[in-house]
């Protein structure tokens, strides 16, 4: 799981292009939206696309996402429990 | 009366304000990034701007350093921009985010820069304004068509300054922004047009 964790927080940043946060900035459990790292609506979206591309995780429902991105540790168990590449 | 209270130019080899050049550390940085760090910082959504809004953010940024009450909510500054490549080099990245049907994953982190005029609402959410905002689209840097554009802005009633001028980037190596802004004076000439046009046309 750590594995995981360390790759998807390197995802995010070059997905997101976050260029002055380092892995290591990220806090697991912190909110990545809101307070957290400070995305908007449209890395929502990007990430998104980002777990279907590299996770073959395709999200039906949009709005499941305010729950699978609430911090680095949920989205990292989702991914392991649904990835399909 | 009108007046150029402040001008900015960035292209590939520097930048300038007010006619001086802009100092900077050697780094190996690109441009845009090489002005960022020291002279805005803090904003890490320049990272996520095409290289468009990039120049033309950055171009605001520098003409509008050390203004007071800056960041005020107001409704009486006008941002007309002025653009030839638009959003070209957007759309050129985003058509290759789609151009595989086998690896078809449409981008909307680049989609939101395919359109030209969200140069302006960069620069208007930044900055608190709620006045007029115009991108427009030239065959050409057509100094004449800016200038009277320009002074047509103010026309509304509502305006009493203007942050204006042309903005190109048709990819992330060749860029160009040439911003001023113009407010209403009680000192000053008439119009401020032959002064414009001398900025503009002096490369």
């Amino acid at each position: 799981m750590n594995e995981l964790v360390s790759e998807l927080k390197n995802a995010i940043i070059e997905a997101l292009n976050l260029e002055d946060v380092k892995p290591e900035d990220i806090d697991n459990d912190a909110p990545l939206f809101g307070d957290g790292l400070g995305l908007d609506s449209i890395d929502a979206l990007e990430l998104i696309v980002l777990m279907e591309k590299r996770y073959g995780i395709k999200l039906q429902d949009p709005a499941a996402g305010r729950e699978i991105f609430r911090s680095i540790n949920v989205m990292a168990d989702y991914i392991a429990a649904h990835r399909t590449k | 009366m009108l007046r150029i209270r402040r001008w900015v130019r960035i292209t590939p080899a520097g930048a300038v304000v007010d006619g001086v050049p802009v100092r900077l550390e050697p780094t190996e940085d690109p441009l845009p990034v090489a002005l960022y760090r020291p002279r805005v910082g803090g904003y890490p959504k320049f990272f996520k701007m095409d290289p468009l809004c990039r120049v033309g953010f950055l171009a605001s940024e520098l003409l509008l350093d050390g203004e007071t009450s800056r960041f005020e909510p107001r409704e009486d500054r006008a941002v007309v921009l002025f653009t030839q490549s638009g959003s070209f080099a957007s759309d050129s990245h985003y058509e290759r985010t789609i151009a595989d049907a086998a690896d078809y994953y449409p981008s909307p982190a680049v989609f939101v820069y395919t359109l030209a005029n969200i140069l302006t609402g960069e620069i208007a959410i930044r900055n608190k304004y709620y006045g007029e905002t115009s991108c427009y689209l030239l065959d050409r840097e057509d100094v004449e068509t800016m200038v009277e554009t320009v002074r047509e802005t103010f026309l509304d009633g509502a305006t009493h300054s203007v942050l204006g001028g042309w903005v190109d980037s048709p990819d992330s190596a060749n860029f160009e922004a040439e911003l001023f802004l113009v407010e209403e004076s009680e000192e000053g000439a008439e119009w401020a047009a032959d002064e414009l046009r001398r900025i503009m046309k002096d490369k």
